[in-house]
């Protein structure tokens, strides 16, 4: 039982915090090779344009998406978000696997990144939004799983969750309970 | 509820530039490049390093012009330089929505005694050290990011190299001191207690740590990660090279795959030459920009 960090750039380091938090054992991924035995899944926050860039040389993507397409519990937050979102304004859709349409940077720009109230999973703590991306829509099969002042900032599809903001740099009780049952059950845990 | 440019939003996109490659840029076509080759973030800067050395002359914050026609032109983060103490170039950079002001030494000092008061400014900012005292003064005066300095526009690594380890010691030497001892060694390096309190406690430095200063080639990217850095700048290295593009991408794809001998070969194949190095020997100690910040 071992959760895949995608670790080609970004915050992933701050994902393995979270997961020595709750005792969950991880795996660094740059290679496809890195994939064996991964039961689930992270996509930290960092730049979507590098990763898919860096990728690009071994594929990695193509695996990856075969793998969440086999229903394994799968995280994304902030450029993780992008990375599995169908549609994407002002960027490239990758992994395509989240019927949501997302915007990026639609937050503004760094003097406009912001901690913000978040209700997520019906508990409120503070959350870091940087340069965050925006849910503009989705589709039925999507529920919302957070929202801030009434607007969606997180979402969850059968296995594959994908959040705006960081919650790996807050790592609050709520969302490690969270995060452990979601790797271990998947869709089987409580939602909004 | 939302509160914006908190000190950890600030520290807080540092952390997402992790593992990634940022990139010196004079303009639109070189910024586009640099993102299309996998840059996490570009510097806007009037004249890269090298040029800045071999020109002489006083070296200042970017026209306006080139800031806003790299903002228009990429859609990653774009950083610009501002000289040592001078808070007006920042206030300026602040309000045309640059996402980090990198205060450089690279630039001509504006002030011989004083860095700027960073926790005014809503963008973050990166400033250099050459070794650990240094770094915890930046810090306290608010910055959310520190490069090493290294010797900007020589193509030579060692300077890098050597600010990289006297860091790592520094910091080491303030984990393992006992508590009683960390008001007499923060006075020894000329830094602010709290920091030195956090950084014993944290076992590390608060914020993110680049390499930056004579890096020219995907091996050069490499032993700076495997020497414990968060990530790379590189400056002269791309665009005074033969092939900036393959280059680009070679030092981006070796950020990532820094302990994989293997990869590192198959990216620095049909490179094209590199920038030519400058012996630090050569440097007159006036030449030494590592020199400027207090």
């Amino acid at each position: 039982m071992k959760t895949g960090v995608l670790a080609l750039q970004g915050s992933f380091y701050d994902h393995v915090q979270s997961l020595k938090f709750i005792d969950q054992d991880y795996v660094l991924i740059k290679d496809t090779t890195d994939l064996s035995n991964v039961n689930s899944l992270i996509l930290p926050g960092g730049e979507s344009t590098s990763m898919i860039k860096i990728q690009e040389n071994n594929d990695l993507f193509s695996a990856l998406k075969k793998l969440i397409e086999s229903g394994i519990p799968t995280l994304g937050t902030c450029a993780g978000l992008i990375l599995l979102a169908k549609d994407v304004i002002d960027g490239e859709t990758s992994l395509g696997v989240l019927n949501t349409v997302v915007e990026r940077n639609a937050y503004g720009r760094q003097n406009q990144s912001f901690e913000g109230l978040v209700n997520l999973l019906g508990n409120k703590e503070m959350y870091c939004f940087i340069r965050a991306p925006k849910i503009l829509s989705y589709e039925d099969s999507v529920t919302p799983i957070a929202t801030i002042d009434n607007e969606v900032v997180g979402v969850i599809e059968n296995n594959i969750v994908g959040l705006s903001f960081h919650p790996e740099l807050t790592n609050d009780k709520v969302y490690l309970d969270w995060l452990s049952s979601f790797l271990k059950d998947g869709v089987n845990v409580r939602s909004l | 509820m939302k509160i914006e440019s908190t000190f950890k939003i600030k520290k807080g996109l540092a952390e997402m530039l992790k593992g990634g490659v940022i990139m010196d840029v004079v303009n639109a076509e070189q910024a586009v490049i640099a993102e299309k080759s996998g840059a996490v973030a570009v510097m806007a800067l009037e004249r890269i390093p090298a040029d800045i050395r071999a020109e002489g002359g006083v070296a200042r914050m970017s026209s306006v012009e080139t800031i806003q026609e790299v903002i228009d032109s990429v859609s990653i983060p774009v950083m610009a330089k501002a000289r040592i103490g001078h808070f007006v170039e920042a206030q300026m950079l602040e309000a045309l929505g640059i996402d980090f002001i990198d205060e450089s030494e690279v630039l001509t000092p504006a002030d011989d005694k004083n860095h700027i008061y960073k926790h005014d400014i809503k963008t973050p900012f990166v400033n250099g050290a050459t070794d650990i005292g240094e770094a915890c003064r930046r810090i306290g005066e608010g910055a959310a990011m520190i490069r090493t300095k290294g010797e900007a526009g020589t193509g030579n690594v060692i300077e890098a190299v050597k600010h990289m380890r006297s860091m790592t010691d520094g910091i080491n030497k303030i984990k393992t001191s006992d508590q009683n001892e960390l008001m007499s060694l923060a006075k020894e390096i000329r830094a602010p207690f709290d920091v030195v309190k956090e950084i014993h406690d944290l076992g590390k430095l608060p914020v993110v740590n680049f390499a930056a200063g004579g890096i020219a080639t995907p091996a050069d990217a490499a032993l700076m990660m495997q020497l414990g850095c968060d990530g790379v700048f590189v400056g002269s290295g791309i665009f005074k090279s033969g092939d900036p593009k393959e280059r680009a991408e070679a030092i981006v794809i070796a950020t990532t795959n820094y302990n994989d001998p293997e990869k590192l070969i198959e990216v620095s194949k049909n490179l094209g030459e590199p920038m030519v190095g400058i012996n630090i020997d050569d440097l007159d100690e006036a030449e030494k920009l590592a020199k400027r910040g207090w």
